[in-house]
């Protein structure tokens, strides 16, 4: 595979384009080509589809899109563009299988295949959910770090140090990287887990110099960082100059993209294709070991909607089924805690994602966005429900979603905001109240009667 | 010949479609027709943009299509322009709009699709882009006459970003001759009332509903 400096150079020499006729002259018109040769057509009766040849087919488009488009550097005004061959052999030499944490905690993610019966590796949280103090960010870790099926973790972030409102690129943020840093790792002392990976390395950073500042206070190298794209398909020095950092270290990184349905991509089908060409600009660009993917709806915030579900599962089965480099799919839920809706979301998220080959994260509780809205039943239950997706077949997958999303597809555009984690949790012993199990226990044995036995 | 509603429709229609070239020779054949310039304005290019806009609700159409039918209406306006000025009319605007993301957010899209629903509203818009500094929003908000500073910030440490506009414009004496509206994944109407914006929208179409109640109060 080309390397890092390569990439740089052509980051620095490739063609130019302004960021408008990027978007507009040479994206939109090429996805909307691609989408036309291979003949993707969205599915709207079908969120989970079980068509290989479907999958596959939105590969190859992925594949020609990330040939014939590349990727924008906003810095530069940049195109970083490959050749078929250096795509092919970057798939090729992709990181495989790799290896996280330490201890008894130290676990291999390896990739997964449509209908895989091989349990997804579960990464569990915030997903960077925003929290009001550095108590509630501490006991929401212990909780995470406390359930038996969380492989990593994803801390929230810090809204406040010392009482005062973190700013972005200011002193106050790399105070509250350090901070966050110091507080997770406790944290995960406490939960008994000491070995467990810090998978989102620091939610709090907004900038490369907080985020590294932060990880000099107890970050490890067998933790991960989340290094993101700018859609569509544009990267920035800052996360570069942050990936010349974890590769010097020996480091790790998930190279994160989040792309929106009905924005440059267009469709359920131009969503789809980008998701793919992200994933193989995730192994060149980026270099990182997991690709982590999450279609957003923009309409409400969220992924849970009906519609993001196809491009959701069509990408990861095309990614799971031509690429061994994993992939991994966050869910956010619009609803709040110990709400019905929320873990109806949960469940329809993890059993789509799953059956399409992927790998979990969960930790989009309340769109993620919402100060104190989550708890760590949420990703216990989204856990859960993972696991026992797990050989699953698509039809079946496809059958749940279709029972699940009518739930609450009606109350999307105004969801339930449900309690806050101190209001729905025992302070001291950081476990749920009463109520709150007693709606979990119900969901579960609903799920049972559909056929969804969780442990 | 065609008449008005025929020609008014094909405009229409021309605008939904995003073709420039078509739109600009229906616009023509309207004034060729004897109807108004000011009615050619409002039942054909702004009915086709307003129906652009409740088609992107639906996921009808993209954010692309809403692009190509927002240039498709420059056209228009550049055949309809010498008209209207004959005609002694102004085509009138709802208002002029800055919109920029906060200092430290780069994040865009959200941002740049309420630009494009104001456009398609009638608005004139002014896009400033990501991470926008305090004193920029307050710089063109002055040059281009705005009538409302609209900031986006998607994460709760850009937010600062917002009410720093707010406290300046205040500090310089000219926090009444805006309407400062806030918007954004994790803003909130708590979050708005506390740095004294005057108006949050949680949806970009929301967005265009407040922008047009602050004009009309």
């Amino acid at each position: 595979m080309i390397d890092f400096f390569e990439v740089i150079k052509r980051a620095l020499n490739g063609p130019y384009y302004s960021e408008q006729d990027f978007n507009i002259k040479l994206l939109v018109p090429k996805v909307r080509e691609v989408v036309k040769e291979y003949g993707i057509r969205y599915d709207p009766e079908t969120p989970v589809p079980d068509d290989d040849q479907l999958a596959d087919d939105v590969f190859q488009a992925g594949l020609a899109l990330c040939e014939e488009v590349g990727c924008y550097c906003k810095d530069t005004s940049r195109v970083i563009r490959f050749s078929r061959e250096e795509i092919l052999e970057a798939l090729r030499d992709a990181p495989v299988n790799p290896i996280f944490g330490e201890g008894r905690d130290r676990k291999a993610m390896i990739a997964r295949r449509p209908e895989s019966a091989e349990s997804p590796y579960c990464y569990l949280g915030s997903g960077g959910g925003v929290v009001s103090s550095e108590e509630v960010f501490a006991r929401l870790v212990e909780g995470y770090g406390r359930n038996p099926l969380t492989d990593s973790v994803t801390c929230p972030t810090l809204t406040k140090i010392n009482g005062m409102d973190v700013v972005a690129g200011s002193p106050l943020e790399l105070l509250a990287c350090i901070r966050s840093v110091e507080l997770a790792r406790a944290a995960l002392r406490r939960a008994q887990r000491p070995g467990l990976p810090i998978m989102n390395s620091i939610a709090t950073a907004v900038t490369a110099a907080g985020k590294i500042t932060g990880s000099a206070f107890g970050l490890r190298d067998t933790d991960c960082w989340v290094i993101g794209f700018t859609s569509p398909l544009k990267v920035q020095f800052e996360r570069l100059n942050e990936v010349a950092y974890v590769i010097a270290r020996g480091g790790q990184h998930i190279g994160e993209c989040g792309e929106i349905l009905g924005g440059y991509a267009g469709g359920p089908e131009g969503v789809a294709v980008v998701v793919v060409a992200y994933h193989i600009l995730s192994i060149l660009v980026l270099r990182a070991s997991v690709h982590l993917t999450f279609p957003m709806d923009f309409r409400y915030g969220c992924n849970t909607s009906w519609e993001i579900q196809w491009p959701t599962t069509v990408s990861t089965q095309a990614i799971s089924r031509n690429s061994h480099h994993p992939v991994m799919n966050l869910t956010y839920t619009a609803a709040g805690p110990m709400t019905e809706m929320c873990l109806y979301e949960i469940a329809a998220g993890q059993i789509a994602r799953v059956a399409s080959g992927g790998h979990i994260e969960y930790g989009g509780t309340s769109k993620a966005v919402k100060a104190d809205f989550l708890t760590p039943l949420e990703p216990r239950f989204a856990s859960q429900v993972a696991h026992a997706s797990a050989g699953l077949s698509r039809a079946e997958a496809n059958e749940l979603v279709k029972t699940l999303i009518p739930k609450y597809k009606d109350q999307l555009a105004d969801p339930p905001k449900g309690l806050k984690f101190q209001e729905c949790y025992d302070w001291d012993s950081i476990e749920p109240n009463q109520e709150y199990l007693d709606l979990y226990g119900r969901i579960k044995d609903e799920l049972a009667g559909y056929g969804l036995r969780i442990e | 010949m065609a008449n008005k509603s025929d020609l008014l429709a094909k405009l229409r229609l021309a605008i939904m479609e995003g073709d420039e070239e078509q739109a600009r020779e229906s616009a023509q054949e309207c004034l060729d027709a004897g109807i108004s310039p000011m009615e050619t304005v409002e039942s054909g290019l702004r009915d086709g943009l307003r129906r652009v806009g409740e088609q992107f609700e639906l996921l009808e159409v993209f954010l692309p299509e809403m692009i190509m039918a927002a240039e498709a209406g420059n056209a228009v306006m550049e055949v309809l322009q010498p008209a209207i000025q004959a005609s002694g009319q102004e085509a009138t605007s709802p208002g002029t709009v800055i919109i920029g993301a906060a200092k430290g957010d780069i994040h865009t899209i959200g941002k740049s699709i309420l630009a494009m629903l104001l456009r398609l509203a009638g608005f004139e818009v002014h896009d400033l882009g990501e991470a926008v500094a305090a004193t920029t929003f307050l710089e063109k908000a002055r040059s281009l006459k705005a009538d409302i500073i609209a900031i986006s910030a998607l994460m709760t440490s850009t937010m600062p970003g917002q009410r720093e506009v707010v406290n300046l414009l205040r500090d310089v004496g000219e926090r009444e001759k805006y309407r400062v509206i806030v918007g954004g994944a994790p803003v909130t109407q708590e979050w708005a009332d506390q740095i004294g914006a005057d108006g949050y929208a949680e949806t970009a179409s929301a967005g265009v509903t407040l922008a047009l109640r602050l004009m009309d109060s």
